[in-house]
């Protein structure tokens, strides 16, 4: 990688003002440190951010769970009353890569992570996302690149963390050069959706301090499909929420993961299913609605079976 | 009948490595490991084109960066490189910093030339060429026995069938490369990661033009190599170079993303297969129309190193009447290398596949056609021994029928390889205390080869392993073979033997004692009194031999509604001769069916049509199977000392895709013709995909038109059914 310089932040504020021209905040550092090596990322500064007060605690208070920007992916998934509580984002967290990754990864950091297209990561190309003229995915190698995008790139969001988050309609505070601002997690990505350019909303130097998520007596799921049994990506990912009284739902969130470039809300399937009681035949037609606009690619068209298959089998799990 | 005591105290038993606490302490040091005094990285800067004519390449500012020592380019003047990641130049420095650094500010002129890196399109007439002057597509080699053209009309049933598979990367562990000094003298020591240390020493010898006295390379341990490690390589050249030129040691060890560019691939094979029978299932007539690439060099028959593109039909089975044909196609990738079991599993998959086809159209169990054609006796009896232990027939129902949206499967496969041993000296010490030294020239590719050094000695001696010092990996001791060919075990072993058994007839003539094994071997070594024993020892006939069978029972699960694939069983049937040490034998089958694994479901090198790179030089998406991929793995070894020494690492890993792919075909009723099977692929012979752009394996189907006239030549074809 390229050499650099390296600053330890003691507040929020002090990180941004330490960033300059061209740094980046570094927490866990998966993401970072893997775009550093390929020269993705050349940073002339890096600032730490692990330190900051308060960004590690994780509180439930009036309902509300609290998570630091530092909390840990590991910290999540063992976190007993997320499991409980929050169920889709404890079974998100535990299907990030591998115990040592989950251990080292931070919720910040698994939010704003870039691109996996194996286009962008490919050191000697500039593609649309890093600046060039073609998304070679396209025409190209796109097995598991998006199904759905609004603008050339279809580089997937690959956040499980942020299709669990989206289900469960949290808050993400993000500190921004104006102040602090409390975004949905369709907020924290739609900039991705139609600006190829872009991974999410954050503008340089904005920073994630916090994630708050809501309980609201809602039940949820998740659920994701890789090629192997641990340690992969998603093929697709997918997150259901809803209240259930008497087997039927009401409120509910269905998001899928990576088939957009932002977590695809599938809310007209949603809202097909208000009122209704979950079975065979109500989900298998939520999962038709959520899959309806789907435009695959060549080689990745049987994200569309799988997405439905996981929609199904979410929702279902939710009368467990 | 060998030579190899009937009743054994070591041999045979399960015994730990005798350098595993070594390797788990960290103490066990590896090329990588070594750091002599002064030493350098160095680093290599490797084309970013596919193909391309390099006019000049402009090293003086990479040679002002602070730390760098020498910066090379890997030859002189204008040259045409060929594939992404082909060598240009190289920088040594005192910090790998420096040598980052120095990469990026080499300048290469460079004019990128037309280049194709997918098989389909290389074969097309209008196809970019990899070298100007040849198709992309070379002769074809055939072979004809009986009469191909009247056979098929004999046949009450005919099945054809299209079947491709990928390109696999070796992907060891421990990455290529060598630490190497070259004194003023032009002493050269190299430390290796190496499965030949004697090849390497040879190469080194070569590219620095010195005797192959003055060459010393020493392997005490490497990381795996599974074919792909037998010479120093460029990058061992530019080490070598760049640490004449500095008087300093020159460690390059590749890195994973170099790893999957230019060290060597296991080539990619497309076979069209047609393939008749007699209403009973017996094999009449095979007919194979075949190609596929073993890399840039792939025009040539046996260009790559690894022997081509090439592979044994109708693999293990015996047909009266057999047309097959096979082309080499040049594509703009790295060069295949022997990849452990070289052709095998390619011809494995298409011809177990499709006679499972075959099976199932005529309604004959799985096993009992295999049964019924297959030629050799004791694989049969490796069916019969597989089918019980695994409960086959009660497991076993016709494809599709298991019910639920998660089907359960079972499939079955066999395997050949030879194996035997050959030529390696080795040598003894006893000394008077009572220590004992053994010498051998080999080399220990991860197998457990110094292991079974202290085991034939200990099993000689009467002694337990740990009082016996096994050295080897280094060509100051006496010369053994490369670990390649399944061979290491049977070389080693008998040398082992034969030095032993001459060392302790020697002791017990000096001392006197009649019987110096065991409990009486100290005394014998006392009275020995100044003088140690010093015996020299080799192979020799009788203690080895070649040619195993070999079968693979495989259970899965497949979920029709995502494709997923769950492995949950492997039974594993093999003989392997005299078991010197069960545990590493075992290791051996362990090893080879994760890594068969890897090829049914996982594993594919991806290269960019359009730009011509590779896209997945990474442990992230090279999907190599995980602890959670590994299903119950059950071992049944045939022990049979009276053949002597076989080894087993390369036909362990031969049948487990076709297996595995016959268990999916059996669970959903429908068959993915193409490795890895993919999530993708199951849903899309499932016909789960809805209609829209056409998928990659569509494409693969349409190739075989454009194959239709392969131009013929006659040439042989490896057979390697045992007779």
């Amino acid at each position: 990688m390229k050499a650099f310089e390296y600053v330890n932040a003691l507040t929020p504020t002090s990180a941004a003002g330490l960033l300059g021209e061209n740094g980046r905040y570094l927490a866990g550092g998966i993401d970072l440190l893997g775009e550093m090596k390929e020269y993705i990322a050349t940073p002339s500064r890096v600032v730490n951010v692990k330190n900051l007060p308060e960004s590690k605690t994780l509180t439930v208070s009036d309902g509300v769970l609290r998570l630091g920007a530092n909390v840990t992916v590991a910290g999540i998934a063992a976190e007993t009353e997320i499991l409980t509580g929050w169920p889709a984002l404890a079974e998100a967290a535990r299907d990030v890569g591998s115990p040592q990754i989950r251990a080292v990864a931070t919720l910040g950091g698994n939010l704003a992570q870039h691109s996996r297209c194996w286009y962008y990561r490919q050191r000697d190309l500039t593609c649309l996302k890093r600046g060039g003229n073609t998304c070679y995915a396209r025409d190209g190698q796109n097995k598991y690149n998006a199904i759905f995008s609004g603008n050339p790139c279809i580089s997937p969001v690959v956040s499980n963390l942020a299709v669990a988050l989206s289900a469960l309609d949290a808050r993400v505070v993000v500190q921004r050069k104006e102040g602090e601002a409390s975004l949905t997690v369709s907020e924290l990505y739609q900039d991705a959706w139609s600006n190829p350019l872009a991974q999410n909303s954050l503008a340089p130097g904005d920073l994630i301090l916090a994630v708050s998520v809501p309980s609201d007596g809602r039940k949820s799921a998740y659920l994701q499909m890789s090629e192997k049994s641990d340690f992969d990506w998603a093929l697709v990912s997918c997150a259901v929420s809803g209240k259930i009284e008497d087997g039927k739902i009401s409120g509910a969130r269905i998001v899928l993961g990576s088939v957009a470039p932002v977590p695809l809300v599938a809310a007209d399937a949603a809202a097909f299913l208000e009122g209704k009681p979950l079975d065979e035949s109500s989900v298998t037609q939520a999962a038709e609605i959520a899959l309806a606009k789907a435009t695959p690619f060549a080689h990745n068209g049987y994200k569309v079976p799988i997405a439905r298959a996981l929609i199904r089998r979410a929702l279902l799990k939710l009368l467990v | 009948m060998s030579d190899w005591p009937k009743k054994t105290e070591y041999l045979g038993r399960s015994t730990p490595r005798v350098d595993g606490p070594a390797k788990v302490t960290g103490a066990a040091k590896y090329a990588s490991d070594v750091q002599p005094e002064g030493w350098l990285y160095g680093m290599i800067l490797r084309s970013k084109w596919p193909s391309a004519v390099i006019r000049s390449i402009d090293l003086e500012k990479a040679k002002a960066v602070p730390g760098i020592k020498a910066a090379v380019t890997v030859r002189n003047g204008e040259r045409h490189v060929r594939y992404y990641g082909e060598e240009l130049a190289a920088v040594a420095g005192v910090s790998k910093q420096a040598c980052l650094d120095a990469l990026r500010l080499i300048t290469v002129e460079a004019s990128p030339q037309p280049f194709v890196v997918d098989v389909v399109e290389a074969i097309k007439p209008d196809s970019a060429r990899v070298f100007a002057d040849a198709p992309n597509l070379g002769e074809a080699k055939i072979k004809e026995e009986g009469d191909i053209h009247g056979a098929f009309g004999k046949c009450d049933v005919v099945v054809e069938g299209e079947f491709s598979t990928q390109v696999q990367l070796h992907q060891a562990l421990e990455t290529h490369g060598n630490t190497i000094q070259v004194e003023t003298d032009d002493a050269c020591t190299a430390w290796a990661s190496t499965q030949g240390i004697f090849s390497v020493r040879d190469g080194l010898a070569s590219n620095l033009n010195i005797p192959q006295t003055r060459v010393r390379v020493i392997t005490d341990y490497m990381g795996g190599g599974f074919g792909a490690k037998f010479g120093p390589g460029v990058e061992g050249s530019l080490a070598a170079r760049m640490s004449r030129e500095t008087g300093l040691p020159v460690k390059i060890m590749l890195t994973r993303f170099e790893e999957s560019l230019a060290v060597g691939i296991r080539p990619s094979s497309y076979q069209r297969i047609k393939l008749g029978a007699d209403k009973e299932g017996k094999l009449i007539a095979f007919d194979l129309d075949a190609f596929g690439s073993a890399g840039f060099a792939s025009g040539g028959s046996s260009a790559g190193g690894g022997g081509g593109a090439g592979f044994p039909a109708p693999y293990i089975y015996r047909v009266p009447n057999v047309r097959a044909k096979h082309a080499g196609v040049a594509i703009n990738a790295g060069s295949a290398r022997a990849f452990r079991a070289p052709g095998h599993p390619q011809g494995s998959f298409g011809m177990e596949s499709i006679l499972d086809d075959l099976a199932v159209k005529l309604g004959i169990d799985p096993v009992e056609i295999r049964l019924k054609n297959d030629p050799l006796e004791l694989r049969r009896k490796e069916y019969e021994i597989g089918r019980e232990k695994f409960d086959w027939l009660q497991k076993y129902r016709p494809p599709g029928t298991s019910p639920g949206p998660i089907k359960t499967g079972v499939g079955v496969a066999g395997a050949t390889w030879g194996g035997g041993g050959r030529g390696t000296k080795a040598q003894a010490t006893i000394n008077p205390d009572g220590t004992v030294e053994i010498r051998c020239g080999t080399q220990d590719l991860g197998t457990g080869a110094r292991t079974v050094v202290a085991l034939v000695a200990a099993e000689i001696f009467g002694l337990p392993p740990e009082r016996i010092s096994a050295r080897i990996g280094d060509t100051e001791f006496p010369a053994s073979g490369g670990s390649g060919g399944s061979t290491t075990t049977a070389s080693v072993a008998p040398a082992i033997f034969d030095v032993c058994t001459k060392a302790l007839n020697e002791l017990q003539v000096l001392s006197g004692v009649a019987d110096a094994r065991g409990a009486n071997f100290d005394a014998a070594c006392r009275k020995l009194g100044m003088e140690p024993v010093v015996m020299q020892g080799e192979w020799r006939e009788g203690l080895s031999s070649s040619g195993v069978g070999g079968v693979q029972f495989a259970e899965v699960d497949v979920d029709t509604e995502t494709g997923f694939i769950k492995v949950k069983k492997i039974l594993v049937v093999q003989d392997c001769g005299l078991v010197v040490n069960k545990l590493t034998a075992e290791s051996q089958v362990n090893g080879g069916v994760i890594m068969g694994l890897g090829y049914a479901l996982y594993e594919q090198r991806v290269m960019d049509p359009q730009t011509g790179v590779c896209l997945n030089p990474n442990f992230e998406t090279y999907k190599l199977p995980g602890a959670a991929d590994v299903p119950e793995i059950e071992i049944v070894l045939l022990d049979m000392p009276e053949r002597g020494v076989i080894g087993i690492g390369e036909p362990v890993t031969i049948p487990t895709a076709a297996a595995v792919a016959n268990a999916v075909a059996n669970a959903i009723g429908v068959r993915v013709h193409s490795l890895p099977i993919t999530p993708d692929k199951v849903l899309e012979a499932l016909g789960q995909i809805p209609a829209g752009p056409e998928t990659a394996s569509s494409d693969l189907d349409k190739s075989f038109v454009v194959v239709e006239d392969l131009p013929a030549v006659a040439g042989e074809f490896t057979d390697d059914v045992p007779s």
